[in-house]
């Protein structure tokens, strides 16, 4: 009987760890070679222990291994994500979360300014409780698709101090997107996007 | 008898073997009655036998289930349970509230933005169903890699939807920002209708889906 009881706590637990797997799975792909993995784990254990969130580096592993790099290639893209996830921290302080941190290093890798996430921060102002999150990924979609960073950064950074709201962040760079689409120049579909949302918050 | 060599041994001996025995009536008479009069099982014979695997358990009415427990072995089960069911607890609220509550993403709310969120997930979980749809109308194969399937690109195939055309898969995701691609035919390509992904270390653009933590 006991040894049946046992049996179902092992079944259980495995279970349960596999649930939580399902979410997150930290471990390196076997295909990756013993150095590599081992230079690797060093890697993200230093990232850890500098309270930087760990999953998205995870993540760039498996895309690599997934896109067929090779293991330079890899070991170099982790390398500089975990450079920017510092940076993006530093940028937008202490208390910002995982999420907010891992969207910050993709907005300097899109080719903002450290700077830039800083005076984003300070524009939420009164609201250190919002995480900037949806900006900060607005953001490094417009840079991708060519607006410059400068220019990207002036427009969110105003719509953020008037507290716009996540949705109507993401409308707005849908609507920028598609006037880029139609031809229309990044400064004049900033401008005008930028206007019509704050004529739209107008009572 | 004769020797073991000799080819009639061994039908002397079955011969032997097949002669009845014969009992005095008497005493079968009082072996019958003694079987008779026998008791049967009590509970506690079952109990040192609570698998039935003894023979006294098999033919006396429904089968009793008990258990017996030695007073450490027990103590040492009941503590593993306990654990047990402390580990579950906290890994099931360890993937609700996540590390630091800061860390939860903002409530992504648009109507227009695809991938959108389709529905809102029962309250017993934290997930959301988001759905995914690509129009490639001359694909044959359409898969989703992303941060949340760990970039396998057999974990997530698309379906064709028969009333619009187009690709489509929904699936319930965790709270967060996930970076992912479609793979169309073998070639990874961003979802043209979400926002980008700004570092394509391996040569093409993935895309963004930001999924609302449920509260917030």
């Amino acid at each position: 009987m006991i040894v049946r009881l046992v049996a179902l706590a092992l079944a259980l637990a495995a279970s349960a760890a596999t649930m939580r797997a399902q979410e997150v799975d930290r471990t390196l792909p076997s295909q990756l070679s013993a150095p590599t993995r081992a230079t690797l784990e060093r890697l993200i254990d230093s990232a850890r222990v500098t309270g930087l969130p760990v999953d998205p580096l995870y993540s760039k592993v498996r895309e690599g291994v997934f896109r067929g790099a090779d293991e330079p290639r890899v070991l170099a893209a982790v390398q500089r994500l975990t450079r920017d996830l510092g940076d993006a921290r530093s940028a937008l302080g202490d208390s910002a979360g995982g999420e907010e941190i891992a969207a910050g290093a993709n907005a300097l890798r899109a080719g903002l300014h450290p700077a830039d996430l800083s005076r984003l921060r300070e524009s939420r102002g009164r609201r250190p409780d919002h995480p900037l999150t949806v900006a900060l990924v607005v953001l490094a979609d417009l840079a991708t698709r060519g607006v410059p960073p400068a220019m990207a950064a002036a427009s969110v950074n105003e719509l953020v101090a008037r507290n716009v709201s996540d949705g109507s962040l993401l409308s707005f760079r849908q609507n920028v997107e598609r006037d880029l689409v139609g031809g229309r120049s990044a400064a004049a579909a900033l401008d005008a996007r930028t206007r019509a949302m704050i004529d739209e918050r107008r009572p | 008898m004769s020797e073991p060599d000799d080819p009639r041994w061994l039908d002397e001996v079955a011969g032997e073997l097949r002669r009845e025995v014969t009992v005095r009536p008497a005493w079968r008479a009082r072996l019958l009655d003694d079987v008779a009069r026998a008791a049967r099982p009590s509970a506690r014979d079952m109990v040192d036998d609570p698998f039935g695997d003894d023979e006294r358990a098999l033919d006396n009415g429904p089968r009793r289930w008990s258990i017996t427990v030695r007073p450490v072995a027990g103590l040492a089960a009941a503590s593993l349970l306990v654990a047990l069911g402390a580990g579950v607890m906290y890994m099931a609220m360890g993937s609700r509230s996540g590390a630091n509550p800061s860390q939860r993403v903002a409530q992504v709310r648009s109507s227009t933005a695809s991938p959108q969120l389709v529905s809102r997930a029962p309250a017993a979980t934290d997930r959301e169903v988001v759905r995914f749809e690509l129009s490639a109308p001359r694909a044959s194969h359409v898969a989703l890699v992303g941060s949340f399937n760990e970039w396998n690109p057999v974990a997530t195939p698309l379906s064709r939807d028969p009333a619009s055309g187009k690709w489509v898969v929904s699936l319930r995701l965790p709270p967060g920002r996930h970076v992912y691609a479609f793979v169309v035919d073998g070639d990874v390509t961003a979802d043209p209708s979400a926002p980008r992904a700004a570092d394509d270390d391996f040569g093409s653009p993935s895309s963004v889906v930001l999924v609302s933590s449920p509260g917030t």
